[in-house]
Order: C-alpha cells, then sequence, then structure tokens
C-alpha cells in the first residue's frame, strides 16, 4: 500500500525535515486507513508496524507501584506523557511485593477499555514486571493506559498527551482604536500548524485573514503565533481561542481580550487632578493667611528692627560650621 | 503665585514648618526617584507592544534618570531667579503632561521623547530646589530631617512597584501612564508646601529684601558693595553668576566634586547587576530578588537612623568624616563581594551594603551645606546631582563590558570598589591637608603676634582671622563666622 513506503522512506535515518513533509502529505493516507481498517491494531499488522518503526528512538517510562498495608487507600499513581511526533513507547509497571507474586493478576485498559494480549509480564524477585510496548503514530493511541494488579488493588495510569500550549493566564486589556497582538507559544515543541478561533457566541469560528486588513497572523510554523487585531472595537472583546496541531492530535489555549474605552482609566485620573488642585489651593491660601496675620502693622516693625540688628553680623555661611572651627581651634 | 518678601525668621526654625518641608521633599522624592525606578516594570509591555527588544526600551529609563540630574542645575537656576514653589511647580506639571503624553505614545521614540526627556526635565526641576529647601529650614537636625526625607526613595519603590503592577493589570500600560501622570501631579501639592525662608546670611536672591541693604559677601573684590535693588539691577551678569557659583572655584568644592565623581561610577552598577551576580553564583530566583528587596528595605534604615546619628551632639562636628567612612565602607563591601558565592554569605552583604548606600545618600547634601553654605546650597547640589549624571550614564555598561570581556563579574566589582574608595581617600587627604595648612597657619599667626590672646576675645579673634586672610583665601568664608560666635 502506498501509505507503506512512505511510512518506510519516513523512518530511515537522517531526514527529519522529509519525515515532516511527507508525514504531512501522507496523513490524509493514514486517516483513511484508519478509518477503512477498524482492526487496525491486530497482531500481524501491529507487528509488521514495528519492524517498520524499529528506527524511531524508544521511550521507556515506568511506574512502581508497592504492596504497603499503610497505603492501601492511596490515590492511583500517575504518569504524565507528552509526545509530539509517533514514537515507539513501552510502558512498564512494576509491583513490589513480599507475598506470593504468581496468584497476582496484570490486566492493561486503554481509557478504561480492556487490552487483550498486549503485554508481557516478567518475574524478578521479589518484584513483578509488566510491560506494554507499542507504537504511537496518530491521535488514536493518545489516552489514558491503566495497568491493574489484582482488579482495583493496585493500579498505575500513564497519561499520555500533546504538548499544552501556553497563552496569557490573565485578560488582555486594551482599548478602542488601538491594535493588539495575542500570543500563543509551546514550549519544547514545534506544531505543524497554528490556527485562530474566535467566539460567536458559544461556537468557535475561524478567524479569515484575508477578508479585511483588521487580522494578522505571524509566527506560524515555529513554536510560537501571534495574532495582530487592528483597529479594535467594544465588540472585539471576548474569548479567542489559538489552535496548535500535531501529528498526534491538538491543542488550544484560551485568550480573553478585554476593550476598554479610554473614559475608564480618565476617571481616576480626574479624581487625582482634583485632589491635587485643591490641596494646592488649601495650602496656599493658608500661607497667604499666615503672611497676612504675620504683616500686621504692630510686628511689621518688630521684625524689621531685628532683622536690621542682625543683618550687621554677617557672615554668609550656615551656624553649624562656626562651631567646627571653635571645636578644632579649642584642641590647639 | 504668592511672593513672600520676608517669613519673619532669622534662624532655621529646625522644626514646626519645617517638617511640612521635610514631608514635601519626601514626596518629591517618592513622585522622582521611585517612579523613575517603577518605570522599568513598564518594559515588559512595551517590549510586547512595539516588539523590541531588551536593550531598546531600556533606553528610557537612562534618559529620565540622566535627564533628571543633567538638568539639576537648571532646576536650582529657576528656583534661585524665580522662587523653590513656582520651580517645583513647573516640574510638576512638565512631568506630568510627559507622562500623559505618553500614554498615547504610538513609537517606542515617542516614548524617549516625552516619558525620557520632557519627565527627566520635570524632575530636575523639582529634584534638588527640594532638596535645598530643606537643608534651609534646619541646622540641629539637618541630618535627621535629610534622611526621613530621602528615605522616600526607598520606601516609594516598595509601595509604588506593586501599585504600578496592578495598574498595568487592569488599564494596561497606557491607561496605567495616564494615572501614574496624574499621581506625578502630586509634586505640585509639594511645590505648594515649600514656603521661602529668609535666613540671616540670606542675602543672594534680591526680589526678596525690597526694604533695606544687606552686607553681601562679595564676589572676589574687597570692596564689598550696597545691595540695594535699583542698583542690583545695574549689576552685570557675570557678576551675578559669580555670585552664584563662587562656590565652584573653592577648593573644598573641587575635591567634593570629583570625589562625587568617583563615588557615583562606583556605586550605580551594583543595583543593575547584583541580581545576574547572584544568579550566577547559584542562587535562585527568588532569593536574588529577596537581596535586592533587603537592600532596598536597608537602605531606607540606614537613611533615617545614621540622618538621626550624625545628629548627635558627639557626631555632628564628624559629619564630614562619617560620609566619607560610610563610602569607604560600600567600597570594601565591593571589594569582598566577589568571594561571597552564596547565598547566606549575600545576606549580609546586602544588609551592609544597602546601609551604608542609605547613609551617605543622606549625607550628601548635609556636607555640601557644610562645605559652600545655606545661600548657595540649592545652586551646589544642582552641580552635586549634574555630577552623578555622567557616571550614572556610563557606569553600568562600562561593568557590563567588563563582565562580558573578562567571564565574571570580580573586575567590575573591583573596579567600583577602587572607585568608591578612591573617592573617601581623596575627601579624608583634602581634609588632612586643610588641618595641616590651618595648623600652620595658626602657628604662624601665633608667633607673629604673641601678646594677642587667641580666640577669648572675639575682637580680637576677628583681627587675627583678618591676617590669615590675606595667606590663606578659602579661611575667608569660614574663619570670620567662627569668632562671631563668641
Amino acid at each position: 500500500m502506498c501509505s507503506f513506503s512512505a511510512l518506510r522512506a519516513l523512518v530511515a535515518p537522517g531526514y527529519p525535515l522529509l519525515l515532516l513533509c511527507l508525514l504531512a502529505a501522507t496523513r490524509p493516507d493514514l486517516a483513511e486507513g484508519d478509518s477503512a481498517d477498524p482492526s487496525f491494531t491486530s497482531l500481524p499488522v501491529r507487528e509488521e508496524m514495528m519492524a517498520k518503526y524499529s528506527n524511531l528512538s524508544l521511550e521507556i517510562h515506568n511506574i512502581s507501584l508497592t504492596e504497603d498495608a499503610r497505603l492501601n487507600k492511596k490515590s492511583p499513581v500517575q504518569k504524565n506523557i507528552t509526545l509530539e511526533k509517533p514514537s515507539d513507547l513501552e510502558l512498564i509497571c512494576q509491583l513490589t511485593a513480599s507475598r506470593d507474586l504468581n496468584s497476582v493478576n496484570v490486566t492493561w485498559t486503554k481509557d478504561d477499555k480492556l487490552l487483550e494480549n498486549v503485554f508481557n509480564t516478567t518475574k524478578m524477585g521479589n518484584t513483578l514486571y509488566s510491560q506494554y510496548r507499542f507504537i504511537v503514530f496518530n491521535s488514536k493511541q493518545m489516552g489514558n493506559y491503566s495497568c491493574f494488579f489484582n482488579g482495583e488493588e493496585r493500579r498505575g495510569t500513564f497519561n499520555i498527551r500533546v504538548p499544552r500550549v501556553h497563552g496569557k493566564n490573565k485578560p488582555l486589556i486594551t482599548y478602542v482604536g488601538d491594535s493588539t497582538v495575542l500570543k500563543c507559544e509551546c514550549q519544547d515543541c514545534l506544531p505543524l500548524n497554528w490556527t485562530w478561533y474566535t467566539s460567536n457566541g458559544s461556537s468557535q469560528v475561524p478567524i479569515d485573514v484575508h477578508k479585511n486588513d483588521k487580522y494578522v497572523i505571524n509566527g506560524s510554523y515555529a513554536n510560537e503565533t501571534r495574532l495582530r487585531v487592528k483597529h479594535l472595537l467594544e465588540e472585539d472583546g471576548g474569548s479567542y481561542w489559538c489552535h496548535a496541531t500535531f501529528q498526534l492530535g491538538e491543542s488550544e489555549e484560551h485568550i480573553d481580550l478585554v476593550v476598554l474605552s479610554f473614559i475608564v482609566p480618565l476617571k481616576p485620573f480626574l479624581v487625582i487632578l482634583a485632589e491635587v488642585i485643591l490641596l494646592v489651593a488649601i495650602i496656599l491660601l493658608c500661607e497667604v493667611y499666615t503672611q497676612k496675620k504675620k504683616n500686621d502693622p504692630d510686628d511689621g516693625k518688630e521684625f524689621e528692627q531685628i532683622e536690621q540688628l542682625k543683618s550687621d553680623d554677617s557672615n554668609g555661611i550656615e551656624n553649624n560650621v562656626p562651631r567646627l572651627r571653635k571645636n578644632e581651634s579649642v584642641e590647639q | 503665585m504668592v511672593k513672600i518678601t520676608r517669613v519673619g525668621s532669622s534662624a532655621p526654625p529646625d522644626g514646626g514648618w519645617g517638617w511640612m518641608i521635610v514631608a514635601g521633599c519626601f514626596l518629591v522624592t517618592i513622585c522622582t526617584r521611585a517612579v523613575t525606578r517603577c518605570i522599568s516594570i513598564f518594559f515588559v509591555e512595551f517590549q510586547t507592544y512595539f516588539a523590541q527588544d531588551y536593550s531598546q526600551t531600556a533606553w528610557i529609563h537612562s534618559i529620565v534618570d540622566c535627564m533628571t540630574m543633567l538638568c539639576a542645575p537648571l532646576g536650582s537656576v529657576i528656583s534661585n531667579h524665580l522662587s523653590c514653589q513656582v520651580g517645583i511647580m513647573l516640574g510638576g506639571l512638565l512631568a506630568s503632561t510627559g507622562f500623559i503624553l505618553g500614554s498615547f505614545a504610538t513609537s517606542l521614540k515617542h516614548l524617549y521623547l516625552t516619558l525620557g526627556v520632557l519627565t527627566g526635565l520635570g524632575f530636575a526641576l523639582c529634584y534638588s530646589p527640594a532638596i535645598a529647601m530643606v537643608g534651609k529650614y534646619f541646622s540641629r537636625r539637618k541630618a535627621l530631617a535629610y534622611g526621613i526625607a530621602l528615605s522616600g526613595s526607598g520606601i516609594g519603590t516598595f509601595i509604588l512597584a506593586p501599585v504600578v503592577q496592578l495598574l498595568i493589570e487592569q488599564f494596561s500600560w497606557r491607561g496605567a501612564l495616564l494615572i501614574l501622570g496624574g499621581f506625578v501631579l502630586n509634586l505640585c501639592v509639594c511645590g505648594a508646601l515649600m514656603r521661602p525662608i529668609t535666613l540671616k546670611e540670606d542675602h543672594s536672591i534680591p526680589e526678596k529684601n525690597h526694604d533695606h541693604g544687606t552686607q553681601r559677601e562679595d564676589c572676589k573684590q574687597t570692596s564689598p558693595y550696597a545691595p540695594l535693588t535699583k542698583e542690583w539691577t545695574q549689576l552685570c551678569l557675570c557678576c551675578s553668576l559669580q555670585q552664584e557659583y563662587g562656590f565652584l572655584l573653592m577648593s573644598d568644592f573641587v575635591v567634593l566634586a570629583v570625589s562625587v565623581l568617583f563615588m557615583a561610577y562606583g556605586c550605580s552598577p551594583l543595583f543593575v547587576y547584583l541580581v545576574p551576580y547572584a544568579l550566577s553564583v547559584g542562587v535562585s530566583h527568588h532569593q536574588a530578588a529577596f537581596l535586592m528587596s533587603i537592600l532596598g528595605v536597608i537602605d531606607i534604615v540606614g537613611n533615617i537612623t545614621f540622618g538621626w546619628l550624625t545628629d548627635r551632639r558627639c557626631l555632628k562636628d564628624y559629619r564630614y568624616v562619617c560620609y566619607l567612612l560610610a563610602v569607604a565602607l560600600d567600597g570594601l563591601c565591593y571589594l569582598c563581594l566577589p568571594m561571597l558565592q552564596s547565598f547566606p554569605l549575600l545576606v549580609p552583604f546586602s544588609c551592609t551594603f544597602g546601609y551604608f548606600d542609605g547613609a551617605y545618600v543622606t549625607l550628601i547634601p548635609v556636607v555640601t551645606a557644610e562645605i559652600v553654605g545655606t545661600t548657595s546650597l540649592s545652586s551646589a547640589l544642582g552641580v552635586v546631582y549634574f555630577l552623578h549624571a555622567v557616571p550614572y550614564l556610563v557606569s553600568p555598561p562600562i561593568a557590563g563590558w567588563l563582565v562580558d570581556r573578562t567571564g565574571s563579574y570580580t573586575a567590575a566589582f573591583l573596579l567600583c570598589g577602587f572607585a568608591m574608595i578612591f573617592s573617601s581617600v581623596l575627601l579624608g587627604f583634602a581634609r588632612m591637608v586643610k588641618k595641616m595648612k590651618r595648623t600652620q597657619l595658626r602657628f604662624l599667626a601665633k608667633e607673629s603676634d604673641p601678646k594677642l590672646p587667641l580666640w577669648t576675645n572675639g575682637s580680637v579673634a576677628f583681627s587675627v582671622a583678618r591676617n590669615l586672610d590675606q595667606k590663606d583665601e578659602e579661611s575667608v568664608a569660614t574663619a570670620v563666622p567662627g569668632c562671631n560666635l563668641t
């Protein structure tokens, strides 16, 4: 089938870019293959695929469970796995117990659906290892995989997800007539595509960049994307979503945009302005009042005389410096 | 504007309305220095909005700082010739206009002009006149008054930083700039508080002395002239400038100016490079931020306690020595810094450096006042803060270049440490030389006229001082008042 030959080319070493392009090109083929063949994970096909995918790097994830009477009520152990590209995964659950391990029953589930004949169980000393190895190559393999020892007695869960996208936690505040930039980024991952959606009531409406020059999207095909919105109006406020598309699924983030009119910060400003004018008026009036009292004719002459006397022994330098000189002279 | 001829007190009140002046200066320091530091909180917003990198946005802070210090002499000129109230109110209006226009900016260049130049100019018109005013109202408790007034920068930064962050979250940077513009308008309130005061040695403001003439300190001429208002208007401009800036030729002031250059060079990089240095030796982000907070809080403590300490009778005459000791200890801290490679060692460093940083900042106006006197204090402070500008601008980039070249912070810190130690050594050396000269002169005076009992009779001491005048020019200003206090 053409999809398999394409896949062989994908796993050839040293062609990561080719891998990406070809995978993007053949994705529709894979999807078609999925919907056409419901028993895709049947044994012979899976083994063939594992052979073809042998050049993919192996990721091993381990959960340790102990049989401890004190921890009986403990919540199930969870491990989060972030996958961006198709990978060869090996999930191992190990149980360390003191009692007889031969009677322990191991089961695996994916999203609460039982998996049959897919895992190996080995025993080494006091520890029982259960190993489930599989290839993740599209979004159908993503989910929660759980291993159970003796039913619900001991449980470990692997949560396999696409990488999370980060936007801004707090609402973005802008003003009418201004322009703003909404940013979504993904650390340590490279999405294949970014798309932006705006909210229309309760549904998401994709943003058409070519309709008018109001929206401009920059920075696609890199680990961040920026949506620039110009000529903001109050109706432009609301929720925006950015979707990052990976080979193994989609990840989205939600950003809130708030558009204010300029009157909103103007009110506190006017309050402060009024306070300043009031205080200045009060202080200057107090000054004039104090001055009028002091410039009373009776007191005025007295001050003048004192000024006259004291102006005779003028020096021009302040008073504490002479003390310094005096002390120095005393020390001599 | 209310023009007052005389408040009626002839000596510094050391209290009363003086405390309102201290409150006004405290608010001025908050509105200028603390707001300048809080501008850097806007940088992240400017970076995302204008799509520029950090170095482009950091220019705004440098421009404001530089303009505030560079135009400080302009501030003192305006407050000398018009009035302190007018000067500070004008500065408040300018700074507020800068913020309001900045909130409408559409590019980073607009912000350089409005938020940088205009606001910096406005701050410059407020800063040094307000500090000079405190010096006029206090003499006995001068250092404490300065300590309280200058602690505004630390306390203001502490309070304003979270408030500015909240404003940006609620109103985005445009609304936050508008509201900060309103806050800065409170400088006008501080300006209104600055009631002029004429002291007995305050002769240099002719608009205020309409009624009578006063003896005047001559501008390097032996014959004093009668400064009646009509004659005053006929005097040449150069003479008035000589009057105002005559202190520039005093050897004491020149020494202070040179030492301030080195001290300003040394003190500025620490606030920029402490956090990166701490991160480089393995301290976590939270702990590094905590170090900066300690530095800020202890700075405030140092301001007020050192001011109170140097007002005590035992230390009052040694303010100069306290100042140079504080600068020297800061320099020593710098020299020890490359050896401190862990968080428990950096905390005492932060405390020590912060305390003495607050200490010498409080004493700069006090020491300047001691050297030039209250009359020229405003102009002298203008010049002193002007001399801060170029080192503030130049020192962090040079330190950054040294860090990039040598790969470690040692060279940069050692250079700053030596600059500060050199500054204090210079001051100590100058003071020692002066003391030796005076001892020599007194020795000569004693030998020349052994019959005259020295320093017991006011008039006799006056004549001895007159003889000394011819030999030691700088003793003219200082020796004469000492005799008059007998």
